[in-house]
């Protein structure tokens, strides 16, 4: 079926396939998840965060979250090393346009430029896709416009409300689908953050790492506390629900769907 | 159905894997163990040496263990002469930073320095990735002494205990259970002998097989490193009731 | 006639850049900033060529920047003069040199430690308590020698820049139209107010 077409680093297979392109999607599938949700006046990056071993030196774990300039974010899901090397790349772009341009860049430039990287190792000679897929958010100099997008292996970009990449992104997506609402407030941001990756992470606020973005500030790493604080409301508000879906079932069997919550019934 | 992806060089295997580094990794399991311990005083690196002849000269360099500049030092597990290579160019690097700078380079950006080149073999075409794995162990201002461990992928942590080679999971596993926060070098040092005498395959331990080194701080606060002798290994071996059998008998 | 300053103390350093910005004998603007942030503590004043000094400073700057975003931390700013100190030697071997000379101030944000350096466009490198590039040398050093101590405070260091800031006045033959002043601290860069109207009478 594929013979052959897809050791040639990336060429076209008969059908039309890039392969090593889908296969670097694999990569990505197989890294942690991360999601990006935008609010009125905010933008919140949520990764799963394996877990320390005993063993593991806590100083010193790299993030999934990093800052591309003091104004842009990224995060990433696929293979670790390959996201370091294009988080450089990216990071000498950022600084090498200020000093051509005297202004930071635009969160839709330096998004094209990674998307753009990734796009030529699809294509140059004898190199291998990068098997990652990010999400880029920030704030343009002087606007209060919440930007977010995402770039693929294939080095296709596209700009998000929310989104999420990595294992079980589609799941993941569809609950934002489901969830997401026009014009959040930052706190409400944040918990739809939290909430969508609760839905892949079973293992509660160590597990995930937020990271905020206001206009104009300093990205902002939630601590663990704060997320633990949001976890527990998110929960009981779960269990609650449940209750609520319980007794009413209980109480008189098709009576049961009026009283549910506006939003399980549009699902 | 594996062997089609993995023939020539790095590329995506169908489920997004990358199987020349996961063989590379492969091995690295056949090396000898290296292990690596972090005390609140300094750090301590042990490795296993395989290969061994009565024939081979005994005080030259090390096998396994190597300094890569004033602060920092790193066991090696798998081929050695990949880590020639990668040992040359650290060692260069620390050196550029510190012509660059006039200060020495702090120890994760070494790693990384490393790691960004072992990146680069898993990601350009024609190229196989370097068969080693690395344990660092140093010392800088920011986060005083560290402790790293890298891989052929170009992945990197921080731990406070680690291990690389053979049997690196019942090494894991030992050090997981006898590890102390706040323990002192010369009990990470008598530690490190323990988790070495019952993973190696010879429960007779001599300092012939294994290398040892030590990161740590001097009275005035100077930073050392030392490779051990032969003598200061035997001693160790000695007082931890590890030491050849034969010899005492012979006595 | 460009007037370069710098003075440190017990936690800052103090640097003043003169705000004409000349060309020959004519002054084209009152209120040029000759300083540049390395970093949240690091300060470069420069003067010497116009268009290389602007060029090269930010050059600089976004380098230094590259390295806070790339490492998550800050260079020092002896790591920084070196840095600098480097670039400008590769220059000098260049085909078109960079003509420019420096003062480098900062504060270490670990240990609070403040650190002054003179740099000039041969490349030479000195960590000084206090220093000056042009005129301003033969008129400062003498009274700094006299008045400056190593732990003095901010306030006493801005004394001592408003001495040696009239007796530029008093002896310059040209108006270099007040100083821009900025001190270096463990909280980062701050403006001080220097009054550029105030008039000093020559003897």
């Amino acid at each position: 079926m594929a013979s052959g077409y897809d050791r040639a680093l990336s060429v076209f297979s008969p059908d039309g396939h890039v392969f090593q392109v889908e296969y670097a999607g694999e990569a990505v599938k197989r890294g942690t998840c991360a999601v990006g949700v935008k609010g009125k006046d905010a933008v919140v990056l949520g990764c799963e965060k394996r877990s320390a071993m005993k063993l593991q030196d806590t100083r010193i774990t790299p993030s999934k979250i990093q800052l591309l300039d003091n104004h842009v974010a990224l995060a990433f899901a696929g293979l670790n090393a390959d996201a370091r090397i294009l988080v450089d790349k990216a990071r000498l772009e950022a600084q090498s346009h200020r000093l051509s341009v005297e202004d930071p860049v635009t969160i839709d430039y330096i998004t094209k430029y990674v998307a753009g990287v990734q796009q030529r190792y699809t294509q140059a000679g004898g190199v291998r896709p990068f098997g990652i897929s990010t999400l880029v958010v920030g704030f343009d100099k002087n606007s209060k416009i919440p930007r977010l997008y995402q770039t693929e292996p294939s080095g296709i970009y596209s700009a998000w409300k929310a989104n999420a990449i990595g294992r079980s992104s589609k799941t993941v997506r569809e609950f934002l689908e489901r969830n997401y609402k026009d014009d959040m407030e930052t706190e409400a941001t944040i918990r739809l953050a939290i909430k969508s990756l609760l839905e892949v992470v079973q293992t509660g606020a160590k597990n995930i790492e937020i990271a905020l973005m206001l206009p104009g500030e300093e990205i902002e790493m939630l601590p663990t506390d704060e997320i633990e604080e949001y976890v527990k409301e998110i929960e009981q508000e779960k269990q609650e629900e449940a209750a609520k879906k319980k007794t009413g079932r209980a109480g008189a069997g098709s009576a049961a769907l009026p009283t549910r919550g506006q939003d399980d019934a549009a699902a | 159905m594996s062997r089609r992806y993995d023939s020539r060089t790095t590329i995506f295997s169908p489920e997004g894997r990358l199987y020349q580094v996961e063989y590379a990794l492969e091995a690295i399991s056949h090396a000898g163990t290296a292990i690596g311990i972090l005390a609140k005083d300094g750090i301590v690196l042990a490795a296993e040496r395989k290969v061994t002849s009565k024939l081979l000269e005994q005080d030259t360099s090390a096998e396994k263990l190597y300094i890569l500049n004033d602060n920092m030092i790193c066991a090696v597990a798998g081929m050695t002469a990949d880590a020639n290579i990668l040992i040359n160019y650290a060692r260069q690097a620390a050196q550029r930073y510190l012509l660059t700078y006039n200060e020495d380079i702090p120890c994760e950006q070494l790693v990384r320095r490393l790691c960004d080149l072992k990146q680069g073999y898993t990601q350009h075409g024609g190229l196989r990735p370097f068969g080693v794995s690395f344990i660092y162990a140093g010392w800088d201002p920011r986060r005083q002494f560290q402790l790293y461990l890298s891989n052929p992928s170009g992945n990197y942590g921080g731990w406070k205990a680690t291990s690389a080679g053979a049997n690196n999971a019942s090494a894991q596993s030992l050090l997981k259970q006898d590890y102390k926060e706040d323990c002192t070098l010369d009990e990470a040092c008598d530690m490190a002998v323990k988790v070495l005498s019952k993973t190696m395959d010879s429960t007779k331990l001599s300092s012939e097989k294994i290398e040892f080194a030590t990161v740590g701080q001097t009275d005035d606060g100077k930073i050392y490193h030392k490779l051990w002798s032969a003598e200061a290994i035997d001693e160790l071996l000695e007082k931890n009731d590890l030491a050849k059998k034969e010899e005492s008998e012979d006595k | 006639m460009e007037v370069l300053l710098g003075i440190s103390g017990k936690d800052f350093v103090l640097i003043a850049a003169s705000k004409a910005a000349m060309r020959g004998a004519t002054i084209l603007k009152a209120s040029d900033d000759k300083t540049r942030e390395l970093n949240k503590n690091t300060l470069m004043a420069y003067s010497g060529e116009a268009g290389d000094t602007v060029q090269f400073a930010e050059y600089i700057q976004r380098n230094a920047q590259l390295y806070s975003m790339r490492n998550e931390t800050e260079l020092s700013p002896p790591a920084l003069a070196n840095f600098v100190r480097g670039e400008l030697a590769s220059s000098l071997r260049s085909r078109k040199p960079y003509q420019v000379n420096l003062l480098l101030g900062g504060v270490d944000k670990d240990t609070g430690k403040p650190s002054l350096f003179w740099l000039d466009y041969l490349a030479a490198l000195a960590e000084v308590p206090y220093a000056a590039h042009g005129y301003a040398q033969y008129y400062c050093l003498s009274i700094l020698d006299k008045h400056h101590q190593r732990d003095i405070s901010l306030e006493r260091g801005i004394e001592l820049l408003n001495l040696c800031a009239d007796e530029l006045k008093r002896r310059l033959p040209i108006d270099f139209k007040g100083l821009t002043v900025k001190a270096i601290t463990a909280d980062g860069v701050k403006d001080i107010p220097y009054d550029d109207d105030k008039i000093v009478k020559s003897a």
